[in-house]
């Protein structure tokens, strides 16, 4: 039996798979049958019946979206009959919609505006009012809504459903009166909100970032790779007047994005032109901050490398970084301090160990496809939003078994069975399951050899697939491009700790702050402190910059050219798309300067590209794991909760700390417990806590929140929080209750 | 001329307690139901049901054993719904069924039940059909008690599970795909099709939906045979049907006829005829969503076939008739408010058709009507149907195109016409 059709469309023979609908056919052909709820993506919804055509042999039209080809269909998408259907549904759509296209959003890339081009009429014949509904309605921290615009075409709600899972869109009402709305009327809050806005083919659905900000048409598009996280979603950067109106996705971009943005990689733009970006190197002498200039920043650090490297040797000297910076640029980075001598090079300063999946690596699609999916530790979805919509689709739409090991928050929108260990993971694995995904957060853990073993017996028949999202965009390049230590050089713990010991004399943090998300904030303060010469290049002063002796500004990843790699070892395109601050420098720039203070000879940029790509094809090892220290640290004597360690998408203290626009999405500072805990801990939601952990270790500041999905006897907290930092706890496994405040408005409440 | 009314599914209605099972069971009540699942076996009651070509009695006429035989052989568990959300303007047969003789209402499901091989049947019941609701519950329970449902019917291997639904008030979950979701407990809005429910129906598994009146015919084609059905009636649409008629007559009611009478023979044989004095304007013969047929049309066969092919529908056969008090504007208005109402906003030309149409309408009855409403009257309503994702949608306009077309001068005398108070 053959897998294909021929069919004619207008007059065309084409061959086509079976199966295929009419309306994706006939963009083979270069005929583009207009579409309003369909979406290639979404699937067949029948709703707007905008995409009529004429089926031979057919009395009544047919809708183009919903009609699969069949060995020799004759179809007319441009006869006087479909046209004539088309106009009628036009004319409908646009009878009431408001024609305020000179101040809609959307106008200039709108479907409703160059479908009315195409087949509208010239007038309207509508004699009575348009119908009135509501305008400009909040639905949540991202999204405006303007029901009189909305032609329901339900594409949010079902994106909402189908790639999301979250089902918190629906329809109310019904008839003429039906809308768009929240389930429950709660705000909407997704972390995939955004794409609602895309997926409208009108002007209805606004993002808050972008409303009334500009015109398409005035907007200058260029296409790069979304450094948020390490997924390596491919997104197009429209600027006017010299600054980032919006982010848009790539719909082609079907191998890694699969089209979709998260929230953060989407909306997180605002702090390019943030007031508080860092314009001038800082230096601090006799205690006081004093702009400088490049020259002399760059002088001072390459003389406090030759100085301590003279008087101490090059081990005195060491760089932490890389995995937030272009794959030149780690390179650059290792090159220069490796030519200085020193080894203790690492880009790891979060809690991850490796971002090294080995020969297993899967691509996205991989995880679409796979029939089983183990998540070990943090799961996807707040680590790397757009996998997990991969996940979410092969569990929701692909029958795919979901494991999760450990006690973090749930993915949302799919079932999961939950497991302690990896252990009872492996023994969840459906019977026959051919193809399984293990999707690991690179922390090391318990059972970590017992999971290589596993890996080592797994028969022929199966075929495993890793991932390792890393903790920073570029960790995997970084990892491979030799940020991390070599043979006599200190990893990021034991140069802190030398740091802290006074072994240190220069150490360079480029683009990362341990005093955040080093697990032991406490050694990393010391260690910053004890070493005479700390140099940072950031875009904002951060808590390190607040210890170093030089503050460097740095450029964004929208503001440089070169390349990213994607935890799954893609080499992706970085595209500057707008101006930087004139005295903010690429970190690139910073070490090529640097290079030449010091004589170091530097590669040529076709060089270093062809070693970038040389080394990242190439297997790399994976770093030694450290001993665990599994058993519990010995604890005071108290009502104890186990350390449950959960990430955001919308924690951290860089670029997010920085963009006033999402101020509203940034993670809170917040404790998690079941309900059952919490009163075993005698606190209540909404109380506002400090927990304690061994020798002193003090987090302040938290709000009790409580969830029912949480295991008993666990506290789930999110790292990276500025305002609560979790490495405050330096590391302990389990907390008390160190303190207790109940808001006065709460306690009335209560009475 | 003699009355052709006769009596099958209306039998004993006034004067028995049909309700009582021990009354049900006296006038041969789920006898065919026993010797189907002791002696004939599944196929006996497919091959009834084909045989007698026994076709939809909600409204599309689509024959019942056909439908049956869309189900796939899959291994997948099957649903068979039985149809109770009777809502269409001018119906009320399942009503009176629904509240008279539900024992046979059941009888017809099991049978339907038994002979597709589903394990777990459900019934729809319109939200308004309180009486009927209470009625059915009570039925049910009896016929449990009696082994008729559940585990081993009849002291066979059969078991059946039997669920009655309520709904909650809405038209377009009378509509088979609407009824699905509306019972997976989702929004009350059609399914696009394909699949089709014979494919992907309830929770997504191989589903029958029913007529209650089709299913009801299963035990009299059972106990009379299969000629006794398919000889009543023109060959290719046979069988008895009860008709409910309504409008302009003496005698409004439901009537039980052979199909293949003429119009003429139910409205003046069966109703009573028109009231005394008052001419002819026109009927719709197949429920509000059915054009309206005129005076030329009185002595047609009413039958599937022959009223499809006059343009309008036998439909749930419902007759409304309206004589020459009838003013078609006011008429339309209040049928175009009823789907306007109900559509459930899903498609385009259903949703902002209707709505434009009712507008229009309103308009003109207020007086504030323009020349050009005719025209768009005649355009809208010649553009929403055909387009739509579900019948509602094409069931707005057939009735104002008919009547408009016939009676244009009604329509214009409203343009410019100061409000008349109604």
């Amino acid at each position: 039996m053959s897998d294909t059709v021929k069919l004619t469309i207008d007059g065309i023979e084409i061959e086509v798979p079976k199966g295929m609908l009419v309306v994706e056919a006939a963009k083979l052909i270069q005929r583009d049958i207009p579409v309003y709820c369909y979406h290639p993506k979404l699937g067949p919804a029948g709703l707007c019946r905008i995409c009529l055509v004429e089926i031979e042999g057919m009395p009544k039209l047919q809708i183009g979206c919903n009609t699969p080809v069949s060995q020799g269909m004759v179809v007319r998408t441009l006869s006087d009959k479909a046209n004539e259907g088309r106009r009628a549904v036009l004319e409908l759509l646009l009878l009431n919609h408001p024609l305020d296209c000179p101040i809609c959003d959307k106008g200039g890339e709108c479907d409703l505006q160059d479908y009315s081009m195409a087949y509208g009429q010239g007038a309207s014949r509508l004699a009575d009012a348009k119908s009135s509904k509501p305008k400009a309605v909040d639905l949540g921290p991202t999204i405006v809504l303007d029901e009189e615009r909305c032609i329901l075409c339900l594409r949010c709600v079902r994106f909402d459903d189908i790639v999301t899972g979250e089902r918190s869109l629906r329809t109310e009402d019904r008839g003429a009166h039906a809308m768009i709305a929240t389930a429950s009327g709660s705000p909407y809050q997704s972390d995939f909100s955004g794409n609602v806005t895309e997926l409208c083919p009108v002007g209805a659905l606004t993002s808050k970032t972008y409303r009334f900000k500009s015109r398409p048409w005035d907007n200058h598009r260029t296409t790069t790779t979304c450094m948020q996280c390490s997924v390596g979603c491919q997104m197009h950067v429209d600027v006017r007047v010299g600054a980032v109106q919006r982010t848009m996705s790539v719909p082609e971009d079907d191998a890694i994005s699969d089209g979709w943005l998260c929230d953060r990689g989407r909306y997180n733009v605002g702090y390019l032109t943030d007031h508080r970006r860092l314009t001038q190197p800082l230096y601090r002498r006799d205690g006081e901050w004093m702009q400088i200039g490049w020259d002399d920043a760059i002088a001072l650090w390459a003389n406090a490398l030759r100085e301590s490297i003279a008087k101490n040797g090059p081990a005195s000297v060491g760089a932490i970084g890389g995995g937030r910076l272009l794959n030149e640029e780690a390179f650059l980075l290792q090159h220069v301090y490796r030519a200085l001598g020193s080894e203790n090079l690492d880009w790891r300063t979060g809690r991850a160990h490796t971002a090294y999946p080995g020969r297993h690596v899967g691509t996205p699609v991989d995880l679409e496809n796979a029939q089983a999916i183990v998540t070990i530790g943090r799961p996807p979805a707040q680590t790397a939003p757009v996998l997990d919509l991969r996940l979410r689709k092969a569990v929701a739409h692909k029958g795919a078994t979901l494991i999760a090991v450990g006690n973090h928050a749930a993915t949302p929108g799919v079932r999961a069975t939950r497991v302690e260990t990896f252990a009872g993971a492996v023994k969840a694995i459906p019977a026959g399951t051919a193809r399984v995904a293990v999707v690991w957060d690179g922390e090391p853990f318990a059972e970590f050899e017992a999971f290589r073993a596993w890996i080592a017996s797994l028969s022929a028949e199966t075929t495993l697939h890793l991932f390792v999202p890393g903790e920073q965009p570029n960790a995997r390049g970084a990892e491979a491009l030799g940020m991390l230590p070599g043979a006599g050089g200190l990893d990021t713990q034991t140069m802190l700790e030398a740091g802290r010991d006074g072994k240190l004399g220069v150490l360079a943090l480029l683009g990362v702050n341990p005093v955040l998300h080093w697990p032991d904030r406490a050694l990393a303060i010391a260690a910053l402190e004890a070493t005479p010469f700390v140099v940072v290049s950031e875009l904002f002063m951060t808590e390190a910059g607040d210890l170093a002796t030089l503050v460097l500004p740095a450029c964004s990843a929208f503001e440089k050219t070169g390349t990213t790699t994607n935890f799954a070892g893609d080499v992706l395109p970085v595209v500057a798309g707008v101006a930087a601050p004139p005295e903010a420098w690429a970190d690139g720039d910073m070490l090529v300067a640097l290079a030449e203070a010091l004589d170091i000879a530097v590669p040529a940029p076709a060089e270093i590209e062809a070693r970038v790509r040389e080394l990242i094809a190439q297997p790399s090892k994976l770093p030694p794991m450290p001993a665990l220290d599994s058993a519990p640290r010995a604890m005071v004597e108290r009502d104890t909760a186990r350390v449950v360690v959960d990430a955001s998408i919308f924690s951290g203290g860089g670029t997010l700390a920085h963009d006033e626009r999402i101020g509203a999405l940034r993670a809170p500072a917040r404790a998690t417990f079941h309900p059952q805990t919490a009163a075993q801990l005698d606190v209540a939601s909404g109380d506002e806590i400090d927990l304690g952990g061994p020798g002193g270790a003090l987090l302040a500041g938290l709000t009790v929140a409580l969830d029912e999905r949480l295991p008993a006897g666990v506290v789930a907290l999110v790292a990276g929080v500025p305002s609560a930092p979790l490495n405050a706890l330096r590391g302990a496994l389990s907390v008390f209750v160190a303190a207790k405040r109940r808001p006065q408005a709460l306690a009335e409440a209560r009475g | 001329m003699a009355s052709p009314v006769v009596e099958v599914l209306t039998k004993g209605i006034g004067e028995l307690n049909l309700r009582d099972i021990a009354v049900y069971r006296e006038t041969g009540g789920y006898v065919q139901l026993e010797r189907a699942v002791k002696e004939l076996g599944p196929q006996a009651v497919m091959d009834a049901a084909t045989g007698a070509n026994l076709r939809g009695r909600g409204g599309a006429g689509f024959p019942t054993g056909r439908k049956w035989s869309f189900l796939p052989n899959n291994g997948r568990p099957r649903y068979l719904v039985c149809n109770c959300d009777e809502a269409e303007p001018g119906t009320f047969k399942d009503h009176m069924l629904l509240e008279q003789t539900p024992h046979q209402i059941i009888e017809g499901i099991l049978l339907g039940a038994f002979a597709i091989g589903c394990k777990h049947a459900y019934i729809y019941i319109r939200g308004e059909f309180q009486d009927g609701f209470e009625i059915m519950r009570d039925a049910v329970a009896q016929a449990r008690a009696a082994g008729y449902i559940g585990k081993g019917i009849c002291g066979t291997e059969y078991d059946l599970e039997f669920t009655i639904h309520r709904g909650a008030g809405a038209y377009i979950c009378g509509e088979e795909t609407g009824l699905l979701n509306s019972l997976e407990g989702k929004r009350g809005e059609p399914r696009l099709k394909p699949p089709f429910p014979a494919i992907k129906g309830l929770y997504g598994e191989p589903t029958v939906v029913n007529n209650v009146e089709t299913l009801a015919y299963l035990p009299y084609i059972l106990r009379n045979g299969v000629e006794w059905f398919a000889q009543a009636g023109p060959e290719r649409s046979p069988g008895y049907k009860v008709v409910s008629i309504s409008g302009h007559v003496k005698k409004p009611g439901n009537y039980e006829v052979p199909l293949g009478v003429t119009i003429r023979q139910l409205i003046d044989d069966c109703a009573g005829g028109l009231r005394d004095g008052r001419t002819f304007l026109g009927v719709q013969p197949g429920g509000g969503s059915s054009a309206c047929l005129f005076e030329e049309h009185l002595d047609l066969s009413y039958d599937f076939d022959t009223i499809a092919k006059a343009g309008s529908m036998l439909g749930s056969g419902a007759m409304v008739v309206f004589d020459d008090t009838t003013d078609f504007v006011r008429a339309s208005h209040a049928l175009i408010r009823f789907y306007a109402h109900e559509s459930c906003g899903q498609c385009t030309p259903c949703r902002e058709g209707g709505q434009w149409i009712e507008k229009t309408l309103a308009r003109l009855l207020d007086g504030r009507g323009v020349e050009s409403d005719i025209e768009v009257l005649k355009s809208a309503c010649h553009g929403i149907t055909g387009l739509n994702l579900c019948a509602l949608g094409d069931s707005i306009e057939p009735f104002l195109g008919s009547v408009l077309d016939r009676f244009e001068a009604q329509f214009r005398a409203y343009v410019g016409r100061e409000r008349v108070a109604s």
